[in-house]
């Protein structure tokens, strides 16, 4: 099996939650890989700001995309190639804020592909102006006086859009983020995966979340009580809130499988036709 | 050929009354009656009520364009009496709906349309119906040809549709007396300009097309999606214009053909998009079908204020090409060709056309010989890199996942500044190297391109009249009336210099849809041409052929 390090130096600050995650997304790949999916099927995108450094750290396929469009991108491999893995990687800035759009409509087409949300509270790479994920008041070069917007609830809110599979993880709890990547990853059909992320710069949250996350029980009951635990203020639940089973986009699309690729001659006896 | 030989249908009404589809029906019947035809809709963002008309001019010859006075006027309405009654020929003939003329000055057949919509329709109605009825009749083809084509064209209500018809057939009886002389049937395909560009893309390999709907582009998506069974090509609306751009780059770095069309508005959205076909090298075809603007702007009539725009699209220096079909067979085959030369040349290509083409309709042979495609790959050697430094400028692709490549290839496309294995890079040497090939592709694309029609020329005359896009359909009807020479760039990026370097510095003519002359600064700049007449027209309709034979004539005189 090939390394899934590249040689590329790694410019994250000492002790950035982005370790954690790249350290979980390569146990997670490496899982897929024994359990006979091959590195060649697994494809990445990724958009732009921190979390997107690690499509040059991953040695995987695929397209470090625009701000915002990892998703698009992703959505337009996955129809091209319904065999591939896809895995679109994105900043609560970019995934929420300039890519929000995208987001929603990936999980309520159900495509099947999975989005890593790196949440670190904050647009770090451009020095940390508050994000769509910052707290009120969170205050940061965009917000002196003080983020004044309340923060979107990521799990909720794809839930809501149509999300087949949510879950929660924390950068620093490794193996329970590796396992929770592999089942999101495996799960058919649009997979979300939140992972609380600090980044020791601007937001440094490892004291909040070292105390403040506690592991699920167990999949909640319901909906309701998948979004009651999620959108809890003073536990940060860690687990997966949600997942069942819907018809993905492309068997929809293809009515099942793809059928192959019309050739030039083919082409030209209908035209002549 | 005089302007007597062309035979012209005038159909006005209200929107939702199908006065497009009985054009269509009338332009199919002209075929049948062995003409050429050319299909004009005139219509506003408007669903049900306002006021539309459809124009279907046919001759003996070849039409380009439509004319502006009618043969047969019928009339749905009071408002299209107003709007059209004083374009009528001489010897023409106007049908108007006597349930609904007060405002009529000139003499007219009158028909109680609706009255007898009513008899004929235990609810609704369709009064389409009837002008294909009124051309039977006044062109005095058979009765039983009319029911067999009603049943074919109508199918909702056959019997009420048929009853309808025969009624208003009868009722016209021999009144009329329009001279038509009839010959074999006109073999060809009568088709949309979107439809023949979305044909020859697929031609060329087209799989998936994404798209936001947009005026007058929206009918290649509706074209397309209702081909996906027969012709394995997938259409998908996407959420948004920078959704459908993106998506078109996730399926090209799957190794698919891939193409997107908007008008001005949308196109602005897929800028960012743009610029990351140039920078990551991908294929991507645009169709930009233009309307009047800024902004919304116009949404259902034609312009040519696109140009620059198309031309410096995307932000940053990168290769790109541009061009645009001058007629329907060219809508085709162009279409091919872009798709082509993008994937020869890995680089991002604009098929700029206009709402007078996308949707307007005519009779073509598809010019099928004029489109080859390729699909030849050139491997090279273990480790595999996405961009590979090569004399031409192009890397050789890799698809993951396909037979193409092997487990250990890494394939990785980057929007950032990258090396050779697609990791991004700030290094001084790294951004010279990465742009310096991406640069040379400027030349391999004009290069390449060379082997194909870059211009066109018709006609003779010593003072150039330049056009591009339908706007030289336009002018090869006026043509018909004041002989000139019409020259027309095809290829606008890589400029054809050489093919038009006959033309720099001459004194020229140019006729285009735009308010400053966008066009003609731009072959001022490319030949230094000395125009001595600019003809613009920026109210969204296309010229009347005699009145734009009489303008150029006018200025060839001054």
């Amino acid at each position: 099996m090939r390394r899934l390090t590249t040689a590329k130096e790694i410019s994250w600050c000492p002790g950035c939650g982005n370790f954690g995650i790249f350290a979980a997304v390569k146990k997670a790949i490496i899982r897929l890989n024994e359990a006979g999916t091959p590195l060649a099927n697994i494809v990445m995108t990724s958009g732009i700001g921190c979390h997107g450094k690690i499509f040059d750290y991953l040695n995987l396929s695929g397209i470090y995309g625009l701000h915002g469009r990892a998703l698009p991108t992703a959505q337009g491999i996955k129809l091209a190639n319904p065999e591939l893995i896809v895995i679109s990687f994105g900043g609560d800035g970019d995934s929420l804020g300039e890519g929000l759009e995208h987001t929603l409509f990936a999980a309520k087409r159900n495509m099947d592909i999975t989005l890593i949300l790196h949440n670190n509270g904050n647009y770090g790479l451009t020095t940390g102006q508050a994000s769509p994920l910052s707290s009120v008041g969170y205050k940061g070069l965009s917000t002196p006086r003080g983020n004044p917007e309340i923060p979107f609830e990521p799990i909720p809110l794809l839930m809501e859009a149509g999300a087949t599979f949510a879950a929660r993880g924390y950068s620093a709890k490794l193996d329970h983020l590796a396992d929770l990547l592999y089942q999101a990853i495996s799960h058919k059909g649009f997979s979300f995966v939140e992972i609380l992320q600090p980044c020791v710069s601007y937001n440094n949250t490892y004291q909040l979340y070292n105390s403040s996350t506690r592991m699920l029980a167990g999949l909640p009951k319901d909906e309701t009580e998948a979004i009651h635990l999620a959108k809890d203020k003073d536990v940060n639940y860690l687990g997966v809130f949600c997942q069942k089973q819907r018809t993905v986009y492309h068997e929809t699309l293809y009515g099942g499988e793809k059928p192959p690729a019309m050739s030039y001659e083919q082409r030209i006896e209908i035209l002549k036709g | 050929m005089t302007e007597s030989t062309v035979f012209t249908v005038l159909i006005g009404g209200k929107a939702g009354e199908g006065v497009k589809k009985a054009a269509q029906v009338v332009a199919h019947t002209l075929m049948a009656c062995g003409k050429h035809v050319f299909q004009m809709d005139d219509y506003q963002s408007v669903i049900k009520g306002g006021h539309n008309f459809s124009v279907v001019s046919s001759s003996d010859a070849v039409v380009y364009g439509t004319y502006a006075k009618a043969d047969l006027l019928i009339s749905f309405d009071d408002l299209s009496i107003s709007k059209h009654e004083h374009e009528l020929n001489p010897e023409g003939l106007h049908f108007c709906n006597a349930d609904d003329c007060s405002s009529l000055s000139t003499p007219a057949l009158k028909l109680p349309l609706t009255t007898l919509m009513k008899q004929h329709y235990s609810t609704g109605g369709n009064v389409s119906v009837a002008a294909i009825a009124i051309v039977y009749a006044a062109l005095r083809l058979p009765e039983d040809e009319l029911q067999t084509l009603i049943a074919k064209e109508f199918k909702r209500n056959i019997n009420e549709n048929t009853a309808y018809a025969m009624a208003i057939y009868a009722l016209v009886g021999s009144e009329a007396q329009i001279p038509f002389t009839t010959s074999a049937p006109n073999p060809a395909r009568f088709i949309s300009g979107n439809q023949a560009i979305s044909l020859g893309a697929w031609l060329a390999g087209l799989e998936y097309y994404y798209s936001y709907p947009m005026t007058p582009a929206s009918s290649i998506l509706h074209y397309l999606a209702l081909k996906q069974e027969s012709h394995r090509v997938y259409a998908i609306h996407a959420e948004s214009e920078l959704a459908a751009a993106n998506m078109a780059i996730g399926s090209i770095v799957a190794g698919k053909r891939a193409a997107v069309g908007t008008s001005g508005g949308g196109f602005a959205l897929m800028q960012e998009a743009f610029s990351l076909a140039g920078m990551v090298e991908a294929p991507l075809l645009c169709i930009l079908s233009s309307r009047p603007g800024p902004a919304t702007g116009v949404s259902t009539y034609t312009a040519q204020e696109d140009l620059f725009f198309a031309l410096h699209a995307g932000h940053g220096e990168f290769p790109r090409i541009v061009a645009s079909p001058d007629s329907f067979e060219r809508a085709f085959s162009l279409a091919a060709e872009l798709l082509e030369l993008a994937w020869a040349t890995q680089s991002p290509s604009i098929l700029l056309t206009e709402k007078h083409l996308s949707e307007s309709c005519s009779d073509i042979s598809l010019p099928l010989e004029d489109v080859s495609v390729t699909n030849t790959q050139e491997l090279q050697p273990e480790p595999y890199n996405r961009y590979t430094i090569t004399d031409s400028g192009v890397s050789p692709l890799k698809y993951p996942g396909t037979g193409n490549c092997n487990d250990d290839d890494v394939i990785k496309w980057n929007s950032n500044e990258h090396n050779e294995a697609g990791w991004r890079t700030d290094t001084s040497e790294g951004i010279i190297a990465m742009k310096d090939k991406r640069q040379r592709k400027a030349a391999l694309i004009n290069s390449l391109s060379r082997k194909n029609h870059r211009i066109a020329e018709y006609g003779h005359g010593s003072i150039p009249v330049f056009a591009y896009g339908s706007t030289a359909l336009e002018l090869r009807e006026a043509m018909k009336h004041t002989p000139f020479k019409l020259v027309v760039p095809i290829y606008l990026e890589p400029f054809p210099f050489e093919e038009l370097e006959q033309y720099r510095g001459m004194p020229a003519i140019v006729v285009e849809h735009s308010q400053t002359g966008l066009f003609t600064e731009f072959l001022i700049n490319k030949l230094n041409i000395r125009p001595i007449r600019k003809i613009l027209r920026y109210d969204g309709r296309s010229w009347d052929p005699v009145e734009l034979a009489n303008l150029v004539q006018e200025a060839l005189n001054a």
